[in-house]
């Protein structure tokens, strides 16, 4: 009877949070329509953001685009098909890695430091400061980071994918023998705005969902440093999930 | 501004935090909520600042149902200040979040009110000590003219000088300034300094009540045996 009674527990804690998790998004949107905007806020968030990812995200597309050269050529030599290497490497970049990649970086990045210092607010009282000072949290603490997150990640998607060519270029030209001009030319002759504009429209996808995700776990984190420390490896597990598996549905969308 | 307090029940899931209490906070006097640890002392503050529902039960402002919170103020335990703005800001933070700049003589002189040196307008909290992080928060629960302040505990984490001064300057503030105040405490020595009425609360529910210079002379048996845990000699 009581394991019984322990399932129903942890399914109706799962299902008040995810009840909890809708609402937090309706209530974003309502904020977000009828909204007290504090521009310098959202640019100042913008703007750290951006800084602070801007490294991470270089690393992500220069070693995914060398990698998937390298490992194109391997399975690609085998049947004579390595002209094909240009394609393959801008292809999976723009369509597919490009997006992911970042996604799951700029959540462990981003996502967790908007989870933790939410968190703490939260523990210190900071929140209920904000109340006391009229202050609207959605549209001090979340818009800014939603907005801000869900901007940023279509900028960071196009550099790993510049940059991750510009990777397989270095690899493919000074490792494998191939002629610069004709690796740049089929890269651009193969590249379609589709292609590009799929990882784009995921981008904003997964931008939206690792800030969304981040600001409802740390504004309802438990309490004390053990409260903080399980709201940012939240923001990141779940904001990880939910980018890997809505992937598949937009990759299905653009199929 | 006068608040009545009838029959307040509030609890979180199925706990009972405030079971039933009736309270009056009076117009321009200092009332204390006393309690230990855990008792709902914060919880019954932050639902008169309609920070929290409550479950059943009234309050009341000046008669009403409804009221502009814009005319409470909250100091709270910590300060809950904003780590990553600097004292200036945190001070006007209302005004500097709405992009208005004309604010730094007001927080000057604020800053001079709750003995602050304006050298330190331009650092963050992370960069000053405890005891002028209380004075900071309550600068900035003073900044917008409050008819009633609500302080949570404004000793906790300070050494008994720190907490005579602190004592010292709420009592010449809301005396000079008029204002109503509600200090939680579970300092007996605060209570008789700042208060003009006290609460006790224990359990949910207002166990005694009387003036704050009386509180040594209380017959309560749970107060009593609070006020000798709080090593207090009568």
């Amino acid at each position: 009877m009581k394991f019984i009674e322990n399932i129903g527990e942890v399914l109706i804690s799962i299902f008040s949070n995810i009840g909890k998790f809708i609402l937090f998004i309706l209530f974003f949107f309502k904020y977000l329509f009828r909204p007290k905007f504090y521009l310098k806020n959202n640019i100042r968030y913008f703007i750290s953001i951006f800084i602070s990812s801007i490294p991470i995200i270089a690393l992500t597309g220069i070693f995914s685009g060398m990698v998937l050269a390298l490992q194109s050529y391997t399975g690609f030599s085998r049947f004579s098909a390595e002209s094909a290497i240009p394609n393959i490497v801008v292809l999976t970049l723009t369509r597919e890695l490009g997006p992911v990649l970042t996604g799951l970086m700029i959540s462990a990045r981003v996502g967790s430091s908007i989870a933790a210092e939410i968190a703490t607010m939260r523990v210190t009282e900071q929140i209920d400061a904000l109340k006391t000072l009229n202050t609207n949290y959605y549209n001090y603490l979340v818009t800014p980071r939603v907005l801000s997150l869900t901007l940023a990640l279509p900028v960071f998607v196009t550099l790993v994918d510049f940059i991750g060519v510009m990777g397989g270029y270095i690899v493919s030209v000074h490792k494998l023998g191939f002629n610069d001009n004709l690796y740049l030319l089929n890269t651009i002759d193969f590249l379609s705005l589709n292609d590009y504009l799929s990882g784009i429209f995921k981008a904003f996808a997964f931008g939206f969902i690792i800030s969304i995700v981040s600001c409802y776990c740390g504004l309802f984190s438990d309490k004390g440093a053990f409260g903080v420390g399980t709201a940012t490896t939240n923001a990141v597990v779940i904001s990880s999930i939910l980018i890997l598996s809505s992937n598949y549905f937009l990759t299905e969308l653009f199929f | 501004m006068k608040i009545e307090i009838k029959n307040l029940k509030k609890r979180f899931n199925e706990n009972f935090v405030l079971k039933d209490i009736s309270l009056t906070i009076e117009k321009n006097k200092s009332t204390i909520i006393l309690g230990q640890s855990g008792c709902g002392k914060s919880v019954l503050i932050k639902t008169i600042y309609q920070l929290f529902k409550f479950d059943s039960g009234s309050i009341l402002y000046e008669g009403k149902s409804e009221v502009d919170i814009d005319k409470f103020s909250m100091l709270f335990q910590y300060g809950a200040l904003f780590d990553s703005l600097k004292i200036s800001e945190n001070i006007a933070f209302t005004d500097f979040i709405n992009n208005k700049t004309n604010y730094e003589r007001k927080v000057i002189s604020l800053m001079h009110d709750v003995g602050l040196d304006k050298s330190i307008i331009d650092k963050h909290p992370s960069e000053i000590s405890g005891g002028m992080k209380k004075r900071v928060a309550l600068a900035r629960a003073l900044y917008k003219n409050p008819k009633v302040i609500f302080l949570d505990e404004p000793t906790t984490g300070l050494d008994p000088i720190n907490s005579d001064k602190i004592n010292e300057l709420i009592l010449k503030v809301i005396t000079k300034k008029k204002i109503t105040a509600v200090t939680i405490t579970h300092d007996i020595k605060s209570a008789i300094k700042t208060g003009d009425h006290y609460y006790f609360i224990d359990r949910g529910i207002v166990q005694d009540k009387g003036d704050c210079k009386k509180i040594l002379k209380t017959k309560n048996k749970i107060f009593k045996s609070f006020i000798s845990g709080a090593d207090i000699k009568q």
